[in-house]
């Protein structure tokens, strides 16, 4: 019976070498036609003047040496988009992480509200910009009608929002905090993953519920956190739809994101060799900030296995 | 005498204590714990309003006339509720074309996510193969590259090929794995937990790695398959660059590039344009409440650990 089983086993993993390849065959051509090939040919071009029209011309660095010495909008859309997340990225992590402590206490109904909380996320963002667009609405909006009574208090103008060069890029960030429930999620899995005999240890040693959330919760969510984390950078350095269908980057150019700024090359100017220099700039940034992130892994947490 | 006073005493200071530790404890536990249900019901039900809110504003606001939009949160409830307006919004715009069109691309995203993304994860969870580890990494690595150094060179090679202005950039990627990293990583980890004796036995009486994909791996991971799926259907259904992109011809619309249409063609009408906002919503609300109990499993189950 054993030796039948082995030698059943050993033909199948002969088998094996061949038939991982077989299996992952889609995923392999669409790795080599949709991700090596165009790697290599946007790095390619970003050394061109390629327009679509003609054939590629190499210019050596000039599309870099433009961009980075002679372009002011280049540097209004990095500085919108640092700016956007520098602020978004932190501020998502801890709403996230707020509901997700919030509900992963055992009460009733908390299927319902994990359904509210997540709500959000299923609707696209072409509806939840025209929604914002109108609850910001500085005049008959539902936001500025909430605080009315605050502006009549402190005798000041209401605020114009998404209409204002200087509260756009914050309306957008607020804006954003609706779908912080995505985040959520992937923390209560990991929540739900910490072995309830840490919480049990940790009351007979009479730890309170606050020492617990930080002694326990937290530095077991490490993983989970750099994973949002790094999801929110990438995410918000290539986000640009929110931009394009609300402010159109406006008011003055405040809300033009560097992605705004590369679509716009590609699309308007046909400018290919130049959105690729672009799209190569922004390669180097998010990999430096992941690379970042990723050295903060001395302080992760892992529970059990370390894969 | 002294000794059995001392006894007693020792009896009535331990019926005490007993009766301490069933008695007093207890009522405190119990009612310590129900002061921190209530508050946490409290706070979620707060946050939860702000939540929820901009959905019913939603809902009022498009079933309100013209001149209750300008009087703000005067009118909380249209004094009669305007149903002629998702009449409008569905006259104004060829909606149910852009509905069928976006469907049509759902089922061909769904139908290519999950052919590839299972039989990849298959693969890497289950088989031994020469690369098989690094080419995981390099899946994952593929996870933070910006869609923008690959949009570039894709849409140059549709162009070369002729693909512009169809479905088909929209389409063949999801069955080349495009995009779906995240899915295969999901799928993996639901195909690790499998235990390894089942798929044994199954090897020993001769089946093959393919019966054992298709007769015992998919069925049991029926929830990480509804996630992938709910997953792949918000993705296109919401998604706006894709088609704006690579469609041209009007028939072929999407309903996020028609409900882009309507708000520049009705800019200031917030009533209807929040009548055709929550028509778009409909289809990926239903699925997702039909399907969210799998779903919140589909993910809770996948752990990630980093």
């Amino acid at each position: 019976m054993a030796t039948q089983k082995n030698k059943a086993l050993g033909k199948l993993r002969s088998e094996e070498r061949v038939l991982g390849y077989i299996f992952a065959s889609p995923w392999l051509i669409g790795l080599i036609i949709l991700g090596v090939f165009p790697i290599a040919l946007s790095f390619y071009l970003s050394f061109t003047n390629y327009d679509m029209l003609g054939a590629p011309g190499f210019i050596w660095f000039t599309n870099y040496r433009i961009l980075l010495s002679n372009d002011s909008l280049f540097y209004t859309a990095l500085f919108n988009t640092l700016y956007h997340v520098a602020i978004s990225v932190p501020l998502g992590l801890l709403v996230g992480i707020i509901l997700a402590l919030l509900l992963n206490s055992k009460i009733k109904g908390m299927g319902i509200y994990r359904t509210i909380y997540y709500l959000p996320n299923v609707v696209s963002v072409v509806a939840m910009s025209l929604l914002w667009l109108w609850l910001f609405q500085p005049s008959f909006g539902l936001v500025n009608n909430l605080l009315s009574p605050i502006y009549n208090f402190f005798k000041m103008e209401p605020l114009l929002w998404y209409q204002s060069s200087d509260m756009s890029k914050i309306t957008l960030i607020l804006m954003g905090l609706w779908t912080a429930g995505g985040s959520m999620i992937i923390y209560l899995a990991q929540m739900q993953d910490i072995p309830s005999e840490l919480y049990e240890a940790a009351d007979i040693d009479g730890a309170n519920g606050l020492q617990k959330i930080f002694k326990i919760t937290i530095p077991l969510m490490t993983p989970s956190i750099v994973f949002n984390f790094i999801r929110g950078l990438i995410g918000g350095f290539q986000d640009l739809t929110v931009s394009y269908i609300m402010t159109k980057g406006g008011p003055g150019h405040s809300t033009y994101y560097y992605s705004y700024y590369l679509f716009d090359k590609m699309m308007s100017d046909n400018a290919m060799g130049m959105a690729s220099a672009m799209a190569w700039i922004l390669l180097v940034i998010t990999l430096v900030i992941t690379m970042g992130a990723l050295s903060l892994n001395k302080y992760v947490f892992y529970l059990g296995d370390q894969s | 005498m002294e000794v059995n006073k001392n006894n007693e005493k020792i009896e009535n200071n331990e019926v005490e204590i007993t009766t301490n530790v069933i008695q007093k404890p207890f009522m405190t536990r119990k009612r310590k714990k129900l002061i921190h249900d209530i508050i946490i019901h409290m706070v979620l039900i707060l946050f939860g309003t702000m939540f929820i809110f901009p959905f019913l504003w939603m809902l009022t606001t498009a079933l309100k006339t013209n001149s209750e939009l300008l009087q703000g949160t005067d009118v909380l409830f249209p004094a009669v509720p305007q149903w002629e307006n998702f009449r409008l919004a569905i006259k104004a715009v060829p909606f149910f074309l852009y509905i069928k069109n976006s469907f049509i691309l759902v089922f061909f995203a769904v139908a290519g996510t999950l052919f590839s993304s299972t039989l990849t994860a298959y693969a890497f969870a289950k088989l031994e193969w020469p690369g098989r580890d690094a080419l995981f990494v390099v899946m994952l690595a593929t996870m933070m590259i910006p869609m923008q150094v690959l949009l570039i060179p894709t849409y140059i090679m549709y162009a070369k090929i002729g693909w512009l202005g169809t479905r088909l950039p929209l389409i063949v990627p999801f069955f080349l794995g495009g995009g779906s990293a995240f899915y295969i990583f999901l799928l993996r980890q639901f195909f690790k937990g499998i235990p390894k004796d089942l798929t044994e036995s199954a090897i020993v009486d001769g089946a093959s790695h393919f019966k054992i994909f298709i007769k015992i791996m998919l069925p049991l991971t029926k929830p990480a398959l509804i996630t992938v799926t709910l997953f792949t259907f918000m993705f296109v259904w919401n998604d706006y660059f894709g088609p704006l992109i690579y469609l041209s011809d009007p028939d072929h619309l999407t309903i996020a590039l028609g409900l882009r249409a309507f708000q520049s063609q009705y800019s200031g009408r917030y009533n209807l344009m929040m009548a055709a906002s929550i028509l778009t919503m409909l289809p990926t609300l239903l699925i997702f409440f039909f399907a969210q109990k799998s779903f919140i499993e589909g993910i809770t189950f996948s752990g990630i650990k980093g």
